[in-house]
């Protein structure tokens, strides 16, 4: 068995790689002293993947919203037994999620690991669907959706998705609607499922106090069979046009105060590993120094009553979407909006300091080195960064190497009056 | 490795706690105040952090003082106000980067100093609060505590609670009251916040790693002479159902909330402690408990579903988010669960499911440097001195019979539901 090495003298940590027979690829992170063990096993698909080219079929399948979050819930049927109650018995915490690109299935425990290690290998690579326990799962999920419909925090968030965007997938609701859900069956389902998850698409992290050579023995023991699934997946993306689909977006419901978020929408795409990940890097600290509680703008924004300590903002994104959020709580959302415009439209080395970067920088660093002290933290960061083919266990070098020219240049491009839009919860008329 | 803290008395009422520790990338330092619950002073206990943590008399502003927080590495403050029973608890805690990771040691002290000036040393004008910061952090804690709507989930609780205990303490929400804030000024809070420095019992937690010089500066810099030390009594626990009611509120939302609140009689000390929280978690502590199965998975009516005690007061609630014309039919699923345990419905494998599932996550705290403070705390709070081995003993000594004897004690209180408008 070949293994591999990742070291970072620094931070006095490694990652182990190895593939099984099959063509999975294996990440370890060894955490010495710790009681917890982590596994996540993920596939690299998400809401965002409704259209596609299901394996051994020529024609292109547009699926119903909310299909890979369902599939997701159903993974967890077995044939007779209880998969829960499998875990349960050996004190294992198990679950699952979805989000716009990925599907994660992980378990904590801190004894009977290489048990539960085969168990979540079965589970997820055996899925038992039938026509009955499809039908069972959609007013769980129903009430999933409605739980999400009664929080103004994920309205806001997901009418900005809506008003940014024109077409692109990342603007449905990753659980979909309750029409929507109705729609899917058992098989639809299994084509989703032998498209996605293969191998070549997946991947396992395991953290934790643990032996490398006899995780790779559970793991290739437990291993389903697959014939030639090595193949590419055809994902189907419409052209997504540059610009925004609408300026702002509107909604009453019943919360306290008004609620915003606004958007820029990223027009620099197409990137993947240490690029990608340093543009999101790079992105943060940007927004760090302009709105950060650090800043100028949030002090005086602060002072004058228009933010509270829920104001703060971030980058996210993938190869293809990625977006700036700046949202919180205010009486007047519409004059945020306007600061925020005026601010951006100053010269930039005026609210770019290079000394306020050298000093985000050094929180940035501290930051990631407490994230460290925590396997959730790591293990949640290690599959996302590794979808964008990056190691975790490089981070912080990437971090050292940013520059200050690298935040000048990224502003000008990204935060334009362009790729801005607005969305506001408002409370209810009375 | 056996979690141990060396606890040092540094005066009357305050205390220091040791948990010497090389596991983590960080140190952690925190100071926890101990109130009295109590209508008087929860809001102002609750305005207090928000205050403190807007300047000090040397970083007088939040801008320089976030300023310096980002030039030590992103040194992460946190202040919180939490009800333990009937105690209100005043914390302020920071967490700070190792700096053998970042190749500048020994910055530890600076980060020390910048915690103690927060909380003792504010940024003052005519030797009382900056009446700017109060009036504004007035204004946010008003915005907060009317948000509480926002998460239905919780608000649901809270709202069971307040109206199960709405005749003790218990029932008094932990960020205070709108209506109280007006009475509230720059004088008068500083008054308060020196009887809080005068007369709450304090203790403070140092986890990480440290040497003798560190130490003997932490003991220096927070020895206090103060006389008057404030007893903090211990809940009344009301043993059984006080109202025998169902609640109903009409909201404008999409789905039903609904919660049980049943009383236990079973406090902290009890011998049956251990037992109740067994109970609970066969009923409704993971997805392999009685109403997840039942509620969730044969009939589908519940995405969520879960029951739990309260430590500190003898109570134990059933909460579910379910469709308004399902209330009926939950109810009385939820209903006869119980019933079962009382019955003794249940196995030996539910019981071995729950006692391991309770211990992986109490042993879960070694792994986390917030959580380790926080367990001492709670340990010095309930005056309880069992290690964490025996603590974790102590579910595995949990029998049958015993978690029957508790589900007969339990006895249902109040039923709230929120449900949508009838328009």
């Amino acid at each position: 068995m070949d293994i591999k090495e990742f070291n970072n003298h620094q931070i006095k940590e490694k990652i182990l790689f190895s593939k099984t027979k099959n063509g999975l690829n294996i990440y370890f992170m060894p955490k010495k002293g710790y009681t917890k063990k982590y596994a996540i096993f993920s596939t690299n698909y998400g809401s965002i993947d409704n259209k596609f080219i299901p394996i051994g079929e020529k024609d292109i399948l547009k699926v119903p919203e909310g299909i890979a979050h369902f599939l997701e819930h159903k993974l967890f049927e077995e044939p007779k037994v209880n998969i829960f109650d499998k875990f349960s018995k050996m004190g294992a915490d198990v679950n699952a999620f979805t989000n716009f690109t990925q599907t994660s299935y992980l378990f904590t425990s801190t004894d009977y690991f290489y048990e539960n290690l085969e168990l979540l290998v079965n589970f997820v690579q055996n899925p038992y669907l039938t026509d009955e326990n499809v039908e069972k799962e959609k007013g769980i999920i129903a009430q999933e959706i409605k739980m999400y419909e009664d929080s103004p925090g994920w309205r806001v968030y997901f009418n900005l998705l809506e008003a940014m965007y024109v077409d692109h997938p990342v603007k449905i609701d990753i659980a979909g609607t309750v029409e929507s859900i109705n729609t899917i069956n058992k098989e639809l389902l299994y084509k989703s499922y032998n498209t996605f998850y293969n191998p070549s698409n997946m991947v396992l992290f395991i953290v934790g106090d643990l032996s490398f050579d006899r995780i790779m023995e559970v793991i290739n023991k437990a291993e389903k069979e697959y014939g030639n699934l090595n193949k590419s997946i055809e994902r189907i993306f419409d052209i997504e046009p540059n610009g925004i689909n609408k300026k702002i977006i509107e909604e009453r419901m019943f919360t306290a105060s008004p609620i915003f978020h606004i958007g820029f929408k990223d027009t620099d795409l197409g990137y993947n590993g240490e690029k990608k990940v340093k543009k999101d890097i790079v992105t943060n600290i940007i927004l760090d120094i302009l709105i950060g509680a650090s800043s100028s703008f949030y002090n005086e924004l602060y002072d004058e009553g228009l933010i509270d300590t829920s104001f703060g903002g971030y980058y996210t994104g993938k190869k293809l979407y990625g977006h700036s959020i700046i949202g919180g709580q205010s009486n007047n959302p519409e004059e945020v909006y306007e600061r925020l415009m005026e601010l951006i439209s100053k010269p930039v080395n005026e609210i770019l300091k290079e000394k306020d970067f050298n000093r985000i920088k050094s929180k940035d660093l501290g930051s990631f080195l407490l994230g460290l002290n925590s396997i959730e933290f790591i293990a949640n960061n290690f599959t996302d960064l590794y979808f964008d083919d990056f190691l975790i266990i490089d981070y912080l070098d990437l971090l050292s190497k940013v520059q200050y020219e690298d935040i000048v240049n990224r502003f000008n491009e990204h935060f334009t009056q362009e790729n801005v839009a607005l969305s506001i919860i408002r409370p209810l008329e009375v | 490795m056996a979690l141990e803290s060396q606890r040092i008395k540094l005066g009357n009422g305050i205390y220091l706690n040791l948990i010497k520790t090389d596991k983590f990338k960080s140190n952690l330092l925190s100071y926890y105040f101990i109130r009295p619950l109590e209508r008087e002073e929860v809001t102002k206990n609750a305005l207090l952090p928000l205050v403190l943590r807007r300047g000090t008399k040397n970083l007088p502003t939040s801008l320089q003082l976030e300023k310096k927080m980002e030039e030590l590495y992103g040194s992460n403050l946190s202040v919180a106000i939490n009800k333990r029973g009937e105690k209100q608890v005043i914390r302020f805690t920071m967490e700070w980067a190792n700096g053998d990771y970042l190749g500048d040691k020994g910055y530890d002290y600076k980060v020390i100093d910048i915690l103690r000036e927060i909380v003792f040393s504010p940024t003052l004008e005519k030797g009382v609060f900056n009446s700017k910061y109060v009036s504004q952090e007035k204004e946010i804690l008003k915005r907060r505590i009317e948000s509480k709507i926002n998460d239905k989930r919780s608000y649901a609780i809270n709202r069971c609670i307040e109206e199960m205990c709405k005749n003790e303490r218990y029932s008094l929400y932990q960020l205070g009251y709108v209506e109280d804030l007006e009475k509230i000024d720059e004088s008068n809070l500083y008054r308060h916040y020196s009887k809080v420095l005068e007369t709450s019992p304090i203790e403070i937690f140092y986890v990480g790693n440290y040497d003798e010089n560190l130490v003997k500066y932490l003991e220096d810099s927070n020895k206090m002479d103060r006389k008057e030390i404030i007893e903090i009594l211990e809940e009344d626990n009301i043993k059984s159902p006080m109202t025998k009611s169902i609640v109903k509120e009409e909201l404008d939302v999409n789905q039903g909330k609904l919660v049980l609140g049943y009383r236990t009689g079973i406090n902290y000390k009890d011998k049956l402690y251990n037992a109740s929280v067994v109970a609970s978690d066969i009923l409704g502590g993971g997805p392999n408990s009685k109403l997840f199965r039942h509620v969730r998975e044969e009939e589908s009516l519940a995405y969520y579903i879960t029951s739990s005690t309260y430590k500190y007061k003898c109570i134990l609630l059933i909460d579910a988010g379910i469709n308004f014309d399902d209330f009926d039919k939950a109810v009385d699923i939820i209903r006869k669960q119980v019933e079962d345990l009382k019955n003794g419905i249940f196995t030996q494998e539910d019981i071995d499911i729950s006692i391991k599932s309770l211990q992986s996550s109490t042993e879960a705290i070694r792994d986390s440097i917030f959580l380790i403070s926080e367990f001492f705390f709670s340990k010095v709070l309930s005056q309880d001195n069992r290690s964490l081995e025996e603590i974790l003993k102590g579910f595995q000594e949990v029998t049958k019979d015993e978690i029957i004897k508790v589900a007969n004690k339990i006895e249902i209180d109040t039923i709230y539901f929120m449900k949508n408008k009838v328009k």
